[in-house]
């Protein structure tokens, strides 16, 4: 990977992975916004992912000195009333472009997206009104009660979100990523123009967003775009407050009963967290460690299909973020415990006897080519984007990392992983 | 780009193939596709997952999954559907292109070399399959069967097509019962495996950077010399003797709506453009007659959705609400068409719904997956065309034409899955 500047008068740093043919361009506009572009001249349609960094975790700060609480689900109740401004709401606007938009709402981030296949210049002008031009009233925030009510009443029924979610509760006792990121229909409940005002002003502020534009685009068309229409933002000082977080689970089990056919379960270890991110070696090092560990040709994978306690929805998952690390063992089962108990039983042969050179070479290759395969999704490559520049990692130095990772950094990372005495089991099952 | 190339082997067997430099991964896949059956459904669907399980060459799943691993994370994967009174059969291979391997091997032709043997060369013992993969195979189709109860929204909108055409085939399931995959016999799947590939109707198909002759060749080795017939049709119900009406009750927070229309099935190229287009004005986009009257005006619920299946001619609309606002949510969705049908379509609604449908239909320009699937949709309706030509035909449209089609649509069942 090179770093360069390319010579032309915007300033622009061109950031180069030379494995995969990929081309940055980054810029810090006056406005206070990062921009990044990844052109793709040979695609047919453009994709912008602008993104905050403020979720449902984000639900304490400190803003100009003042100490804040907002009501569970805040962040995201805040992202569907963005898309309506005093002119009407953004998915009007963008009818008639014909671009594709839409929203999401996370645990650590809240990002506006649209993709086109024609004009684009006046997509991203909809796309920077829509995220400067908050218009909160006592009736258009009423409105969406219904409507996230019924969002969050989904999720309720959703066994697949209830067992992480559940999970999460049952290891940790105070960080808030054990909250549901819409809230429930009692908190949202609270929420008035002013809370999310509020929130508005200590994070909408562009000095703390990215926008990641991937396909056919003109990065100085971009920034004039960005002249024209962005104001210039002063920098704010927003504080997120996240409570101190024992070590410990919480729980070692948690359970709740569905409807639902086949059970489902979720195992998680819970790690040491600081309040930061994982840098971008660490998550390669998990990411080898759980494929050679759990993936389909483990022999962990063997074991549980032989004992038929998992299908194909068997998986695994890293969440990290400030101040949580969880490892999760995840999927359908007829025998939850048994599962787990077998899971258990490997991870202590795993830390005896760690990943074996030839296990990290087959693993190595296919982490590899799934770094490779994100190239081809302009909305993964966005997403990871705006996640590196979030977290401090630098954008696209995965594939060149991968190959340097050795056995001992393997085994290595391994030693803060997968603590069998620091876990729990989340299960769905049936009602009898 | 390359366009699009299609080359028939044989008689009712082609290869169809892109030739795209843009991406760093390359698809090879066979569909095959045979009429939707209650005896065979659960036999083809057991298959396709023992089929990419093992084959000859790697008779042992985890020697093959570690095989696909060490080739950069290849994937080998079946995917059983229903399309109009058709079950297709799908085995996809993906992986890594040529330019982007580590060490200079060529992917592609070892990823075209393990799909044939896939599929021509499994691993049997005595003529049969082996048994272990079967066993595991079936424990795991039951469970899958059995999972799609554990999501709702799937759950309601399989219950209601279900009921709709109890008496048509495509009331069997995709991959067939429980009751079903729980019955099969070696014999079954050894003749289902000898069924398809002989006597089904097969679309193979090859996308991305690598040259398509090697794949080419090695499909024509196999197929050459095995034509076959493949006619069958699809049953289109058009009168409606009584609107069929089933509730449900399961412990869940929020109740499901899920409305079974019959829709015009479409006679050429144009119909089946405006059939899509017609569903996204009603309820295909956040601009659509039921977002932003049934969500947005009455916040009655956080979806309501239509969408329209042009391999079947049906239409369905479902949504999540309120047990309370069930009625009123059917109303709500009922005076949208009504409007509709009569031809209340402002040219806003119109143009956004139109520049909706471009902008999908062009941007799976941009993915491979997305164009597989448009090509071969479009062949198996034998109304195959590209992106370009579908976004040129839906510039022609006229509102006119949308209200004739939405005049077809009738209400035939009605679905309601409640909480208690």
């Amino acid at each position: 990977m090179q770093t360069a500047n390319c010579g032309i008068e915007m300033n622009f740093t061109e950031i180069t992975n030379e494995r995969f043919g990929e081309k940055y361009y980054k810029l810090h506009h006056k406005s206070g916004l990062d921009i990044i572009i990844c052109p793709k001249k040979d695609f047919n349609s453009s994709y912008a992912l602008i993104g905050t960094h403020f979720g449902s975790i984000n639900s304490k700060f400190i803003h100009n000195g003042k100490k804040v609480t907002v009501p569970d689900g805040t962040a995201h109740y805040l992202e569907h009333k963005l898309f309506e401004s005093e002119e009407g709401d953004a998915f009007t606007l963008y009818a008639k472009t014909g671009a594709s938009a839409n929203a999401y709402t996370s645990f650590d981030v809240t990002c506006y997206l649209f993709s086109c296949t024609d004009k684009f210049d006046e997509s991203l002008e909809i796309l920077f009104d829509l995220i400067q031009s908050p218009y909160f009233t006592p009736e258009t925030v009423a409105k969406e009660q219904g409507i996230i009510g019924q969002e969050i009443k989904m999720y309720q029924d959703s066994p697949e979100w209830k067992v992480t979610m559940n999970l999460l509760q049952a290891l940790y006792h105070n960080h808030p990523i054990n909250i549901d990121i819409a809230g429930t229909v009692e908190t949202i409940a609270e929420i008035t123009p002013e809370i999310l005002y509020e929130c508005y002003n200590s994070y909408y502020n562009l000095n703390n967003m990215v926008l990641c534009i991937v396909g056919n685009v003109d990065p100085e068309r971009v920034i004039e775009i960005a002249d024209n229409k962005l104001k210039i933002n002063e920098p704010v000082h927003t504080e997120s407050i996240f409570p101190d977080e024992p070590y410990e689970v919480k729980q070692s089990y948690t359970e709740q009963k569905l409807p639902v056919a086949v059970p489902l379960f979720a195992l998680g270890f819970k790690e040491k967290a600081p309040k930061s991110f994982a840098g971008t070696k660490e998550l390669i090092c998990t990411s080898i460690i759980l494929k050679a560990f759990a993936g389909s040709g483990s022999s962990l994978y063997r074991r549980l299909l032989d004992e038929k306690l998992i299908n194909s929805s068997f998986g695994t998952e890293y969440m990290e973020g400030c101040g949580y690390r969880t490892v999760i063992f995840e999927g359908e089962s007829r025998d939850p415990e048994k599962a787990a108990e077998i899971i258990k039983e490997e991870v202590i042969k795993l830390h005896q006897s760690g990943v074996s050179e030839q296990d990290l070479e087959i693993a190595r290759r296919s982490v590899y080519g799934e770094i490779a395969y994100s190239f081809d999704s302009p909305s993964a490559i966005a997403s990871e984007v705006i996640n590196a520049e979030f977290t401090g990692r630098k954008i696209s130095e995965a594939s060149s990392i991968i190959a340097e990772i050795t056995l001992s950094d393997i085994n290595e990372r391994l030693k803060d992983q997968l603590d069998t005495g620091n876990c729990c089991l989340s299960v769905i099952k049936g009602i009898d | 780009m390359s366009d699009f190339v299609r080359n028939e082997i044989c008689e009712g067997v082609a290869f169809n193939s892109i030739v795209d430099t843009r991406f760093k991964i390359s698809r090879i896949s066979a569909s095959l596709a045979a009429p939707l059956n209650k005896k065979t459904a659960a036999a083809n669907a057991l298959l396709s997952c023992v089929l990419t399980r093992s084959c000859k060459k790697f008779p042992d799943f985890t020697a093959l999954s570690r095989e696909l691993d060490a080739l950069y994370g290849a994937s080998l994967y079946p995917s059983v559907r229903r399309f109009g009174d058709f079950q297709v059969i799908t085995i996809s291979a993906a992986g890594l292109d040529d330019r982007y391997s580590l060490d200079g091997e060529s992917v592609s032709s070892q990823l075209t070399e393990l799909l044939c043997s896939i599929l021509f060369e499994p691993n049997l013992k005595d003529g049969l399959f082996n048994e272990d993969d079967v066993e595991q195979e079936r424990r795991q189709l039951i469970e899958n069967i059995d999972a799609e109860f554990n999501d709702k929204r799937t759950y309601a909108i399989n219950r209601c097509i279900e009921t709709m055409c109890r008496n048509e085939p495509f009331s069997v399931g995709r991959f067939g019962s429980r009751e079903d995959v729980t019955a099969l016999t070696q014999e079954s799947i050894f003749n289902s495996w000898k069924q398809l590939l002989d006597n089904s109707r097969v679309e193979l198909a090859m996308l991305g950077s690598a040259d398509p002759e090697n794949a080419y060749q090695g499909f024509k080795k196999y197929f050459a010399d095995k034509p076959r017939k493949t006619g069958g049709t699809t049953t289109v119900v058009k009168d409606i003797p009584e609107i069929k009406r089933i509730t449900e009750t399961e412990e869940i927070s929020q109740s499901k709506l899920v409305m079974g229309f019959r829709a015009a099935y479409p006679e050429n190229k144009t119909q089946l453009v405006a059939n899509s287009l017609m569903s996204a004005i009603l309820g295909g986009t956040p601009t659509s007659k039921l977002f932003t009257n049934v969500r947005e005006k009455q916040s009655l619920c956080y979806y309501c959705a239509s969408r329209v299946d042009n391999s079947k001619g049906i239409m369905l609309i479902d949504s999540g609400v309120e047990i309370k606002n069930i009625e009123k949510t059917e109303e709500a969705v009922m005076e949208q068409l009504r409007l509709l049908k009569n031809g209340c379509i402002t040219d806003d609604e119109l143009n956004s719904a139109k520049l909706a449908i471009k902008n999908a239909y062009i941007s799976s320009l941009d993915s491979l997956g997305a164009l597989q699937s448009f090509y071969i949709n479009g062949i198996l309706l034998d109304k195959a065309m590209s992106p370009l030509e579908a976004a040129a035909i839906v510039d022609d449209i006229s509102k006119d034409q949308i209200t004739e089609l939405a005049k077809q649509i009738k209400l035939d069942t009605v679905f309601s899955l409640i909480g208690n």
